[in-house]
């Protein structure tokens, strides 16, 4: 049981890192990143529940703490990017900043 | 139970990384954390089901919000990646056999104290002035970034 459920666990960290790696906007990159970091912390908590390891569980609720400042950071980057050159995807913004930095 | 709300999540992660529409997407993305969050509930992990709850349901997906009324009601197009699924695939088989491996070494792993507290102050005391670091320099940051951008758009 602990076997498939650690299974899960990774299928959601690769769903996580395609989504890192195949999609260009920044919603989804952050969408993605939640899903890597609660990959972690569902590792962690099956392992916190079936080997009694308590000192995993206090780690999940510090990467719950990482994933909130990491999403407040993210959002935050992201409306002032697009205050800046008007643009929703890390492609078109670094197109736009290479252009302005040939001119 | 618990591997039918797994499933669940696994298809909900899926579809919110592939659908168009931004609003599907998010109530799909929502989803996944509460059914994240009532699994956790399953496992006797109550205050992580909450906190999970709370934090993601909750505080997260406000944010992702704030994206959405940027973005606007479609995803733009993503340019063609094909080996994004390749080292996907790659990384989740590397990880599968370092677990698969790892196990029997997990099993026999005894855990020295039962109370959270007392587990959480001798293995990450340590970290609490890293995180302190990361949290002030992230306010830092964002004084800058507002700075920054009030002179842009002052001229």
């Amino acid at each position: 049981m602990v076997n498939i459920e650690l299974i899960f666990a990774i299928l959601l960290f690769s769903i996580g890192l395609y989504g890192i790696s195949s999609k260009s906007d920044f919603l989804r990159i952050f969408f993605s990143l939640e899903m890597l970091l609660n990959a972690v912390i569902l590792m962690l908590a099956v392992s916190a529940h079936h080997w009694q390891l308590t000192q995993n569980l206090a780690l999940a609720y510090m990467v719950i703490v990482l994933a909130t400042l990491e999403a407040a950071a993210g959002v935050l980057i992201f409306m002032i990017a697009n205050k800046v050159s008007d643009k929703v995807s890390p492609d078109a913004f670094n197109e736009a900043h290479q252009g302005v930095k040939h001119e | 139970m618990s591997l039918l709300i797994l499933v669940a999540v696994l298809m909900l992660a899926l579809a919110s990384i592939t659908l168009k529409k931004t609003v599907p997407a998010m109530i799909a993305f929502a989803s996944m954390m509460f059914l994240l969050g009532i699994y956790y509930f399953v496992l006797d992990e109550k205050l992580l089901g909450l906190l999970q709850i709370f934090v993601y349901t909750g505080g997260i997906v406000v944010l992702m919000l704030f994206g959405i009324t940027v973005i606007g009601d479609t995803f733009p197009e993503a340019k063609a990646r094909p080996w994004a699924i390749v080292s996907s695939i790659a990384v989740g088989a590397a990880l599968m056999y370092l677990v698969t491996m790892m196990l029997p070494t997990m099993q026999t792993l005894t855990p020295h104290t039962s109370n959270q507290a007392q587990a959480f102050t001798e293995h990450y005391a340590d970290f609490v002035l890293i995180f302190a670091l990361i949290g002030v320099s992230l306010l830092y940051g964002t004084m800058k970034m507002v700075r920054f951008l009030r002179g842009k758009q002052h001229g």
